[in-house]
């Protein structure tokens, strides 16, 4: 019997289940996608970031280094992720070839369902744009990788880490001449002519937050493009331009006497304005001022005669 | 009979004065409006938008398509006599179906908020249409409150919703509900879990410490009591899930893990469904997401859901785990 051989074939056998097990055990994936493999100089170009999932998972957050000495971040699309509610939107630092988001789906996110008709597992896109001219020296491939602190949180109720594999993606650049068309980006971009979901402002008062004066809560999604930003206008406060914030919103308005209005803009410049009306008080409240008007009178009166009586007597 | 004196008719005035300007103080309704501001109008892009009469996107043509390249409903006739041929409804809708607890108030929610309240029937079948939604991906949430108004898990499903088209999700099977008629038990004692599913169906209690798995059954009204004996267990922290068989085919997931004490000491849990509702409204929603943003970094032991010291991630997660909208 040649035991070095059935040595070497137990080896790769343990070393098979290691994998196989290893790989069975993790419960999420972040992966980078792009339509292509390569691009040229001066070309700007999509890469998708996605998710798979075993288990429900409902906090993603994702810290992404890029080659800034070839790549150009040009923007982050929210447009079709899953995530809803942003704890950090997405932040690109150019200079340190950083990109951060922290995202939440309220109820998880348990992969895809068996029938989906589309790829429903999207984060975000972000759109990369490579210069025209670039050094001679540098390399002619450009990476985009996860850094180790990206982390996903399951939907347990008691906030547990997902076990987490990531996959980044590794583009060749291509050192030759580049005729424009339209890209990905410019297409979505074309396409999108419809305004951001419909919301509503609510206005709320806690003395744990802007230290019990009352602030506005606001939230929508754009199903295209995504939400690129909201500005606010209050009719009070003497400003007639609009203010860009987020929500929550301390109002400076504190005695809440005028019109309140959020707008919504996605990337494109689409736009859906939602207005807050204070308004008086309806049937009951008139009815009550009334009735306090009769009993004035009826006091006023009756008061009257038993002085005109006692006057008599 | 004794007079009122000046003064007394003079304080009683001004106390009504007072009222009437309380009560000319603004309340506050909200009286939303809305108003978009679409850059244009396209035909060809699958949506039917104002001024249209259909919009089929790369299908728009001259007959026999259903819609024309100017987004009008085309007339395709033949020899002889002339036959309208109507469009079809061009709609995007989502249909959603499937099976919950009898009688039970089902709360509807569309990328985290409620949309719709409906009810269940007597067999705890629910079916809900959703109609004029653009299209794009959802995340649809599904939670329901059994007759004791305890809560189901949110069902959440995530997909694309095609332009004009109806996507109908069926086959949903909500778990059913749990709860305990006390959280903390001495060892051997009995404890009763309980809580309400669909009506005569199989339900498996796990006890997901120690991997104990007991057997009950749910009445005609989708009730489930099972009496579990803590002989068993360690004294210590335990949790139980629970889950509805009606066969092979037909069964639901486990639903929402629901932790009890046994033995002597109070073990600290992490907090759960009432300590993240920050401002006690009865819901887990957007404001107490708003609240939580002012405190994400900080120290206080509110918001500090599993007590580590500091207002994180993990408190994030676990404020989304119990959303209802």
């Amino acid at each position: 019997m040649n035991y070095p051989v059935l040595k070497i074939k137990f080896l790769i056998f343990i070393i098979f289940c290691l994998l196989f097990f290893a790989s069975s055990v993790i419960a999420a994936r972040l992966y980078l996608e792009s339509a292509k493999n390569e691009y040229h100089l001066g070309e700007t170009f999509v890469v998708s970031l996605r998710i798979d999932t075993e288990e429900c998972i409902n906090v993603v957050e994702v810290n992404l280094n890029f080659f800034n000495d070839i790549l150009e971040v040009v923007d982050f699309s929210k447009g079709e992720s899953i995530l809803t509610l942003w704890l950090k939107e997405p932040t690109i630092n150019q200079k340190s070839g950083l990109i951060s988001f922290i995202g939440g789906v309220p109820g998880g996110y348990c992969g895809r369902i068996v029938g989906d008709p589309g790829l429903s597992n999207l984060l975000g896109k972000i759109v990369f744009r490579i210069p025209e001219l670039i050094a001679w020296e540098v390399k002619d491939t450009a990476a985009v990788g996860f850094l180790d602190s990206s982390q996903l949180f399951l939907n347990d109720g008691l906030g547990t880490k997902a076990e987490l594999k990531t996959e980044g993606i590794s583009l060749k650049i291509l050192n030759e001449g580049f005729v424009s068309e339209e890209n990905e980006w410019q297409e979505l971009i074309a396409k999108d002519n419809i305004p951001p979901e419909s919301f509503e402002i609510e206005i709320h008062q806690d003395p744990n937050v802007f230290e019990g004066k009352y602030f506005i809560i606001f939230d929508t999604t754009d199903k295209q493009t995504g939400i690129d930003h909201y500005e606010i206008f209050e009719e009070k406060v003497g400003r007639e331009e609009w203010q860009i914030s987020d929500s929550p919103y301390l109002l400076e308005d504190q005695n809440l006497l005028g019109v309140i209005k959020v707008k919504a803009v996605d990337k494109v410049g689409n736009e859906r304005i939602v207005e807050y009306r204070p308004q008086r008080s309806t049937f009951s409240y008139w009815i009550i001022i009334i009735a306090l008007i009769i009993i004035y009178i009826a006091w006023y009166i009756i008061s009257e005669k038993v002085a005109l009586n006692n006057n008599k007597i | 009979m004794v007079t009122l004196p000046y003064y007394n008719k003079s304080i009683i005035a001004l106390v009504f004065l007072i009222l009437l300007a309380l009560l000319s103080c603004p309340v506050f309704a909200s009286v939303q409006e809305a108003s978009t501001n679409p850059l244009s109008t396209v035909c060809g892009n699958g949506v039917v938008e104002s001024g249209e009469q259909c919009d089929a996107g790369g299908s728009n043509g001259p007959c026999p398509a259903v819609c024309s390249t100017s987004c009008t409903t085309n007339s395709c006739g033949g020899g002889g006599g002339s036959v309208q041929v109507d469009a079809p409804a061009l709609e995007t809708k989502v249909i959603i179906k499937g099976k919950a607890y009898p009688g039970s108030k089902i709360k509807i929610l569309k990328d985290g908020k409620s949309i719709s309240i409906i009810e269940s029937d007597s067999k705890a079948d629910f079916k809900h249409e959703i109609s004029k939604i653009t299209p794009g991906v959802y995340n649809f949430g599904i939670l329901a409150e059994d007759k004791n108004k305890t809560k189901s898990i949110i069902y959440n499903l995530t997909f694309l919703v095609p332009t004009n088209t109806i996507i109908t999700v069926s086959g949903i099977f909500l778990p059913p509900t749990i709860a305990f008629d006390k959280t903390t038990v001495k060892k051997g004692e009995t404890i009763n879990i309980f809580g309400q599913s669909v009506p005569k169906a199989e339900i498996d209690v796990r006890i997901l410490s120690s991997e104990i798995i007991r057997k009950t059954t749910s009445d005609e009204i989708g009730a489930w009591l099972l009496r579990f004996d803590t002989q068993s267990l360690e004294n210590g922290y335990h949790t139980a899930a629970a889950q509805s068989w009606l066969n092979s085919n037909e069964k639901s997931g486990f639903g929402k893990a629901l932790a009890f004490n046994v033995g002597e000491t109070i073990i600290s849990i992490v907090k759960g469904e009432e300590s993240s509702d920050f401002n006690s409204d009865g819901k887990i929603n957007l404001v107490d997401f708003s609240i939580f943003l002012a405190w994400f970094g900080k120290e206080n032991s509110t918001y500090d859901l599993n007590n580590n010291g500091k207002v994180d991630l993990v408190d994030f997660s676990i404020l989304l785990s119990y959303w209802t909208g």
